[in-house]
């Protein structure tokens, strides 16, 4: 008999001792299973994909977005005030200075047309050009 | 990741082998259903969402730590350790010999005395397994009665696959020897 078969006739044996458990080890080992299976790790909880702007809206707890994708836009929700605000600054700044750009190229046309003075440039005031075009009327 | 009804399957299919591997280890069968309750409780716990498939390694190597904790445990204690163990069910004077009834029950075609005779061989050997040097035992036990492979003992045991091969062999050995002291060839 070599080493494996004995080892075969040795397993026979040993399963048949397993199986004769008295009831109460049985009953043991079932309540430890239970106890096991209660406590089992579970993977992580769904995640749940919301829009940031309907947390901030709905005042939501934060929910998990996940690990990547639009996971960033979870701490979105509360920077949208601020992000609307600084879009307004950059919006009415973009609008004062087109409108000073417009000033100086009517300014500019009406030096070179003779219709205003010189000193039109160094004043800021749009006032001078329009005293200088009433003066001419 | 493993549903509560395969790792449930899976505990069920290896706790009775756990609990006679751990018997042979500390030979105390309290002490034993902690170990075995312990290496459910960490495999459930802390790898309960891993693919079934993946359980049975995690369970040889958590049960094989478990076993040895409880020796490193009761170093420190061993002096309560051996008052408990004489709480051994076998000699507990309030056992009722009718329970056990039950655990013989699919025998009926076979005579009581072959039964007895059965019973008696396989107490036999469980004695002279349990008498095995522990990683000779530990060893025989994982290539044998939980079929890994030379390489899976190892990575149970973690040894090299010769240590195993040796362990092996000797416990083969060893065992074939005080059998057949005992009169008992297989």
């Amino acid at each position: 008999m070599n080493q494996d078969e004995f080892g075969f006739r040795i397993r026979q044996a040993l399963n048949d001792g397993a199986e004769r458990l008295d009831y109460r080890t049985v009953l043991r080992l079932e309540q430890a299973r239970g106890k096991a299976l209660a406590r089992q790790r579970r993977a992580g909880p769904a995640t749940v994909r919301l829009p940031a702007l309907q947390l901030a809206a709905a005042g939501a707890p934060p929910v998990d977005t996940g690990r990547g994708g639009w996971g960033w836009l979870r701490g979105a929700g509360w920077m949208a005030p601020l992000v609307a605000l600084a879009v307004a600054f950059v919006a009415i700044s973009d609008w004062q200075n087109e409108r000073e750009i417009e000033r100086l190229a009517a300014l500019d046309f009406a030096v070179l047309l003779d219709d205003g003075p010189l000193e039109a440039y160094a004043d800021h005031v749009f006032g001078v050009l329009l005293q200088a075009e009433r003066q001419a009327q | 990741m493993a549903t509560r009804e395969e790792l449930s399957e899976f505990l069920a299919g290896v706790e009775r082998r756990a609990f006679k591997q751990a018997v042979f280890a500390v030979r105390d069968e309290s002490h034993a259903l902690d170990i075995v309750q312990d290496a459910m409780m960490k495999i459930a716990e802390n790898y309960g969402d891993r693919p079934a498939a993946e359980l049975p390694p995690l369970f040889t190597r958590i049960l094989q730590n478990t076993i040895h904790d409880f020796f490193r445990r009761s170093k420190v204690r061993s002096t309560w350790v051996t008052l408990f163990s004489s709480l051994n069910p076998e000699h507990d004077p309030d056992a009722d010999p009718l329970e056990t009834l039950e655990a013989t029950g699919d025998t009926r075609s076979e005579s009581t005395e072959t039964t007895y005779q059965r019973e008696q061989i396989v107490a036999i050997i469980e004695e002279e397994v349990a008498r095995l040097p522990a990683r000779q035992r530990e060893a025989f036990l994982l290539r044998y009665w939980e079929d890994l492979d030379t390489a899976e003992t190892a990575a149970a045991m973690g040894c090299s696959e010769g240590s195993v091969k040796t362990h092996c062999s000797r416990a083969t050995h060893a065992l074939a020897k005080a059998l057949k002291e005992r009169g008992i060839t297989l």
